[in-house]
């Protein structure tokens, strides 16, 4: 039984609109040098530099992955920015200045070696979109791959960005699905879809006729499903110890499957993304096509906001998401959502009065409550395992005691470490 | 535009742990307002007993919950004066003395019942560190103090009986009574004593004031269990081995089915398993843990009921589980990770419920099957007389003939003996005049020591001659 629970979606109030294009009208980008957890990569270029679109303007040194421009421009300054995560991370300014240039498309997108796909992946700084920055050459590395799960999950509620990408382009992600099976020699993928999730299933069986081996695999409307253990779970009805290519598997966000479409097609970067703009204080719920590097405050207006008292300002969904104190932060790869919403009244904390339900609930089978008891004893913490904690936050959703059993567990984690 | 921040998620369930406690109050009503009907009430409508007498429960209830709510704020009030304002706070004072009136005798003086809520509050719960921080029942810890303290003055107050049930059962609670039958009665003797067994289910027997009523319980349990008030797996497993324990120690000294529902339908068991083991604070929160939990309240509750002079079993047994509980949980996490590691407590538990079942089982045999010792070879009639020739187990067979006129016994020859090794004490202590000199209360003559086994053994053939005779 995978542990977890059914949320309240609120999925319907981002779809009602069709997308915002704001790609083309921000004139100044901000490139963060950050990859996954690395904050703080090299730069490679200096102010006044011309760049092109795809020219490496840093590179993340250790596994030399190159940060790509996603526009042509002109290098205006070496500064910091505000990153998702709250950090302020050394970035590069662009200003753009757009050249006319056509495409080059290549035909036969399944026509690589194995090699050639993984040089391409991380050339063209192909990572995990759906919230982790991970560098997705290194996940198809593994020789034997079997299965390929596409990650069309989305449990978190609110967003919707790989919702209206499916929607759009669900062609697209088939085709690198089927390039992707063939090029690594992959017998059998799934696309892992919540049950409930009508659009995105009926958008993938429109095309589904036409290519073999790839099935939809609906799984149950629970956060968080999309936690690639409970994915893995859920499709294959497999546990895996700590990464699944220990059973032949490879778990891509769907949004990456477009970023693979991307640089098989073109030999481009993904210079662009979805995100949700949503919560109880946006007047105008709706997902926003932008430039990586956008600068979240210059999108802010065209969806605007509802005054209030004590609003929050969420980069990320409402279970993960970053409450910022600012709305200058830049859009990144794997930048899905931003909410505005009414701060709850504080609610007061009350003892622990031990009813259990955040260790019944923890989809990593912790104990929260235990951990919390024992936060500062670090022999304790060895049984606990607090390191296999995701931070999905439903210990501290369920708490009927409001203690932010989360705060805990993450302290624990560094206890341990 | 100014954002606050906090460290999320940023949606929270609506559930609260006031609402929880607002519905464990909710669950309780009913059995409290059945109460008040059952020992008040009725007993107002009999007439003969005075107002006083009626409302009697209704002051245990209203002392027991106000000395609780005042003892913990006044408690908080002192702390929060020497330690800085508002850093201490009282949660759920009401809770500790109103179960505390639900599991006292009924019969409790008023001083006992305030006192005994003072130690549940303020000794239960205030001193470990207020809700949520102590390791025993608070109402238990009150419970125990009153009965090993005052036990013996609230008996003689009248114990768990009503007026009403004073005047017209006259023994004791149900436990008590089997206990006194040596575990092994009839069901005219065990259950009909009491009216029937819809009596036990509806609660008009003796008992205190929560828990008589088996059906409200029932649907109380429901009720928690659905609005995710407490732990199931406690409840359930508590009984069920309490159920399997005792179903075989019926099945062995040939008792119905209705043996083990009696035990489940007696004394403070549902009651203590929904409300007092349950109680969060103070039982694991492991799935696993919880349910070795039950299972272990159930093994203590069946030892202390049939292998302890104590009748009921529940409290104790919850106080000790109380104890355990951290043990109970690391057990618990270790089998969220690996599902093999139950596999030996739970062997272990298992087979060590059935072990005690069975020897318990024999035991009871023992003590309440003491004539099958006895054999009568031959019984008849001449004249006025009835002569019996029978067989006694001692160390070895005795063989004997015991004569009887109108109903007395009036003359013991010992026909064998050869076996015996300790005879010369009997004759010693000169124990066969003794037994039929005292053979109207022949429950109360002494063995010899020295020679118990011999002596018993006489004993038990008069005490089988006389109930034949009855016959």
């Amino acid at each position: 039984m995978l542990r977890g629970i059914e949320l309240d979606g609120n999925k319907d109030i981002s779809i009602k609109r069709d997308i915002l294009d704001m790609s083309e009208q921000i004139n100044t980008l901000y490139v963060p040098l950050v990859n996954h957890t690395n904050l703080n990569c090299k730069c490679l270029v200096n102010v006044g530099d011309v760049v092109e679109k795809n020219s490496i303007i840093g590179m993340r040194e250790d596994i030399e992955l190159p940060i790509l421009s996603p526009s042509d421009g002109t290098i205006k300054e070496i500064g910091e920015c505000l990153y998702m995560n709250g950090d302020l991370v050394p970035c590069v300014v662009i200003e753009v200045n757009k050249k006319s240039k056509t495409k080059k498309e290549i035909e036969d997108i399944t026509k690589y070696t194995k090699d050639e796909f993984i040089r391409l992946l991380k050339d063209n700084a192909v990572v995990g979109m759906g919230g982790s920055d991970f560098p997705t050459y290194i996940k198809y590395k593994a020789s034997n791959i079997e299965t390929l799960i596409v990650n069309a999950v989305e449990c978190e509620p609110y967003i919707t960005s790989d919702l209206m990408l499916v929607k759009l382009k669900a062609k697209e992600i088939l085709d690198a699905i089927s390039a992707t099976m063939i090029i690594n020699k992959i017998k059998k993928c799934f696309i892992a879809v919540k049950s409930n999730n009508t659009i995105v299933i009926d958008s993938f069986n429109e095309h589904l006729l036409s290519y073999s081996n790839i099935e939809i695999k609906t799984v149950k409307n629970m956060y968080p499903m999309g936690w690639e253990r409970h994915t893995v779970s859920a499709v294959l009805n497999k546990k895996y110890d700590r990464f699944p290519s220990e059973i032949g598997v490879v778990v891509s966000n769907v949004s990456t499957m477009y970023a693979i479409y991307k640089a098989l097609k073109y030999n481009s970067s993904i210079s662009k993304r979805l995100i949700t703009f949503t919560g109880s204080n946006i007047k105008k719920p709706i997902n926003v096509l932008v430039k990586i590097g956008t600068n979240i405050k210059d999108i802010i207006d065209e969806v605007g906001i509802k005054k209030g008292r004590e609003l929050k300002f969420v980069v990320g969904g409402p279970m993960m998401g970053e409450a910022l104190l600012s709305e200058n932060v830049i859009a990144t790869k794997n930048m899905n959502c931003i909410m505005v919403l009414k701060d709850e009244d504080d609610l007061e904390v009350l003892p622990c009065m031990r009813c259990g339900r955040c260790d019944q609930i923890c989809p990593a089978k912790l104990s929260p409550v235990l951990i919390k008891d024992n936060v500062d004893n670090s022999d304790n913490l060895r049984i606990l395992d607090p390191k296999k904690c995701m931070e999905c936050g439903l210990c501290t959703y369920i708490c009927p005691s409001n203690i932010d059993l989360r705060s805990y567990v993450k302290k624990a984690k560094k206890e341990v470490k | 535009m100014k954002y606050v921040i906090d460290s999320g998620p940023h949606i929270k369930d609506d559930d609260s742990t006031a609402l929880v406690m607002n519905r464990l109050l909710i669950a309780l009503i009913p059995i409290i307002l059945f109460s008040i009907y059952k020992n008040s009430f009725l007993v107002l409508v009999e007439g003969k007993y005075s107002i006083m007498q009626a409302l009697y429960p209704i002051f245990i209830l209203l002392i027991a919950s106000s000395t609780s709510i005042l003892s913990e704020k006044i408690f908080v009030h002192i702390l929060n004066k020497k330690y800085g304002y508002k850093k201490y706070k009282s949660y759920f004072a009401l809770f500790p003395g109103l179960f505390l009136a639900l599991i006292i005798p009924i019969n409790t003086p008023l001083i006992i019942v305030f006192l005994g809520a003072l130690i549940a509050s303020i000794i239960g719960k205030m001193l470990f560190g207020g809700f949520g921080y102590n390791v025993f029942n608070p109402a238990l810890i009150g419970a125990l103090f009153i009965l090993t303290a005052y036990g013996t003055l609230i008996a003689s107050n009248g114990g768990y009986l009503n007026p009403v049930e004073i005047d017209t059962i006259a023994t004791s609670t149900p436990l008590s009574n089997l206990s006194a039958l040596n575990y092994v009665g009839t069901y005219e003797k065990v259950v009909n004593a009491y009216g029937s067994i819809n009596s036990f289910i509806f609660g008009t027997i003796p008992g205190t004031l929560g828990e008589v009523s088996k059906i409200l319980i029932v649907l109380a349990f429901v009720y928690l269990v659905l609005f995710k008030v407490i732990k199931w797996r406690i409840p359930v497993t508590y009984i069920l081995t309490v159920f399997i324990m005792t179903f075989i120690i019926g099945y062995n000294n040939n008792l119905g089915i209705w043996y083990p529902i009696f035990h489940i339908l007696s004394g403070g068991l549902l009651f203590g398993a929904v409300f007092m083991a349950t109680d969060p604070v103070t039982s694991p929160v492991t799935d696993s843990g919880q349910i070795i939990y039950g299972i272990s309240l159930g093994v203590l509750t069946v030892i202390t009921r049939f292998l302890t002079s104590y009748p009921e079993g529940v409290l104790t047994s919850i106080l000790t589980m109380n104890m355990l509980v951290f043990l109970i949980d690391r057990l618990g996490v270790k089998v969220k990770f690996n599902i093999k590691k139950i596999i030996l407590p739970l062997t272990l538990m298992i087979l060590l419920s059935f072990g005690l079942s069975l020897y318990i089982s024999n035991t009871i045999k023992d003590t309440g099957k003491k004539n099958d010792r006895v054999q009568i070879i031959n019984k008849e009639q001449s004249g006025s007389k009835t002569i019996y020739t029978l067989t006694t187990k001692g160390w070895g067979l005795i063989e004997a003939k015991v004569e009887l006129q109108k109903g007395k016994v009036t003359k013991i020859e010992i026909l064998n003996s050869s076996t015996e090794t300790q005879w010369s004490e009997i004759e010693d202590n000169d124990y066969i005049n003794t037994l039929i000199n005292k053979q109207s209360d022949i429950e109360n003559v002494d063995t010899i020591s020295g020679t118990t086994r011999t002596s018993k053994a006489l004993k038990d053939m008069i005490i089988a001659v006389l109930e034949d005779y009855g016959d």
